[in-house]
């Protein structure tokens, strides 16, 4: 693959962009846990995966289960230490991950307020971005509710808008939709296609992927690899395609 | 990060320009953790039922205890005094215990989203903190009424000071062991363990038991309690004992959380 520079730090409000232009690099991901008990069993999950995601591409990752596919989102998120390897990031990073990952006894509300504290946001920019994100996946009703008593679907849908509240730049999701009704499931990709078209850069990740045409690539995470796949198991003819795809192409 | 790996592209979570104090965001990471905490019935019910029970309860069982030479106080007196310590301490030792080993996923979120490990360490010890506070005052109130109590604030004081450095037993506990079965049973054996020898209830005479985390508290509190008197030499060395502890707990929760421990 040509190694296209990554994009400089891209700011609050560079979300203008050519689909040319890398803004995730994963280089020879290395991964494995060790057991602690010297009778233990070690495992092998990520062995030299590389990945790029340029602006405005939705990528989808498949694989089975066990696969790594959490692993090696974690890895690309920095929220877990690879033994070997490189990851570049530019700009804002928004993560769902497949746990939804929050505070059971705080309210929807100030679940936005901590988050937003933590991705430097201002109460104003919190306020506006809980309220245009609690009408477009429809929790808004919720908002006063403790975590621990939204069902599960709307667990995720807060999941979900946690990872969006700071408008990011690379989007990270790991099960996104899993619990949704079909409306949610629409607008969430309604929303991923308006991202996109903004510049932003979407990785999903999914045991499968049932709407092929949805993704600019597909990828299979297998044996510790990440291949690129036509997203029915087959390795995509990808002859001489640049690394970093045209996503108007693709599509 | 270990074996050569690297990351970049600003911070982890290439959060934008800071529209927030770092005061502000802790203050905010120490109101939703305290809000947590309160919002538990549970912590509530204990945090409130817990000293009464305890400080009332070993003052009944010692009133039947003799009365040997050694001791200081009647033992019914004794007793009281050795729960309300031993109250105080333990409900903190739980909360730091339950602080970190609760919400460590959450929190591992929280930090890819911006908040960095020191601001995660330190509000989730502000809440320990805050909390244990409210132990004493509980516990303190509960002596109070069935004990004359001869110098307060300094009882107060050593009060506190024995929630906070269970606190941070706790916080280490988590972090080292973060299951909250098998990290509250080391709590309660731990705290059983040094309570009892640092209580003065039983005469022990070796230099080993000055290195019990509540020898100083205890030993401060009786004098507070019986004697009216701060005893100016316990009180430095349980502070140094709470700071040396401090770097302790930083230490063991900046390794484990550079670990990279995740699934």
């Amino acid at each position: 693959m040509p190694n296209i520079p990554i994009a400089a730090d891209r700011g609050p409000d560079s979300h203008e962009d050519d689909g040319d232009t890398v803004v995730l690099r994963g280089t020879g991901i290395e991964k494995s846990y060790d057991s602690r008990l010297p009778w233990g069993r070690g495992v092998e999950v990520l062995d030299g995966v590389d990945l790029e995601i340029g602006a405005s591409e939705i990528v989808g990752i498949v694989g089975a289960n066990g696969s790594g596919k959490s692993t090696l989102m974690q890895v690309l998120v920095g929220a877990l230490d690879a033994d070997a390897g490189s990851v570049e990031r530019s700009g804002r990073v928004g993560w769902c991950p497949q746990e939804s990952l929050l505070y059971d006894r705080l309210t929807v509300a100030e679940t936005f307020d901590l988050f937003g504290a933590a991705y430097g946001l201002s109460d104003e920019a919190i306020e506006d971005a809980r309220e245009r994100l609690a009408d477009r996946l429809d929790f808004e009703e919720f908002l006063d509710y403790q975590v621990r008593h939204l069902s599960g679907g709307n667990r995720q849908k807060v999941n979900l808008a946690v990872a969006l509240l700071h408008d990011p730049d690379v989007l990270l999701l790991d099960e996104p939709y899993t619990g949704f009704d079909w409306e949610t499931y629409l607008a969430f990709w309604e929303l991923t296609e308006e991202l996109t078209e903004r510049g932003t850069a979407i990785a999903i990740i999914s045991h499968f992927v049932s709407e092929r045409e949805r993704f600019d690539r597909i990828y299979e995470l297998r044996d510790g690899d990440l291949v690129e796949t036509d997203g029915d198991g087959s390795p995509a003819d990808r002859s001489g395609d640049d690394a970093v795809a045209d996503p108007t192409e693709v599509a | 990060m270990s074996g050569g790996a690297t990351a970049s592209g600003g911070d982890t979570a290439g959060r934008p320009p800071a529209d927030r104090t770092r005061r502000d965001r802790l203050a905010t990471g120490v109101l939703a953790h305290v809000r947590e905490f309160l919002r538990e019935p549970v912590h509530v019910v204990l945090l409130l039922a817990l000293p009464p029970l305890v400080v009332e309860g070993y003052g009944r069982a010692m009133a039947s205890f003799p009365e040997f030479p050694y001791m200081t106080a009647v033992p019914a007196t004794l007793g009281r005094i050795n729960g309300a310590v031993f109250a105080a301490a333990f409900l903190a030792g739980l909360i730091g215990l339950f602080q970190v080993v609760s919400a460590v996923q959450a929190d591992g979120r929280l930090g890819v989203c911006g908040f960095s490990r020191t601001e995660l360490f330190v509000s989730r010890l502000g809440t320990v903190a805050a909390v244990s506070v409210g132990s004493a005052v509980v516990t303190f109130a509960t002596l109070w009424w069935r004990v004359d109590v001869a110098a307060p604030a300094a009882a107060f004081g050593a009060l506190v000071l024995a929630a906070l450095t269970y606190g941070l037993i706790g916080v280490l506990i988590g972090t080292v062991l973060p299951r909250e079965l098998e990290g509250s049973l080391v709590l309660v054996f731990v705290s059983d363990f040094d309570d009892f020898l640092a209580s003065g209830i039983v005469d022990v005479d070796s230099p080993v038991v000055t290195l019990l985390p509540l020898h100083y508290p205890h030993a401060l509190f009786r004098s507070a309690v019986l004697e009216g008197a701060a005893a100016t030499d316990e009180a430095l060395a349980g502070l140094a004992y709470l700071g040396v502890l401090f770097l302790v707990v930083l230490g063991a929760y900046v390794r484990v959380a550079s670990g990279g421990e995740g699934a």
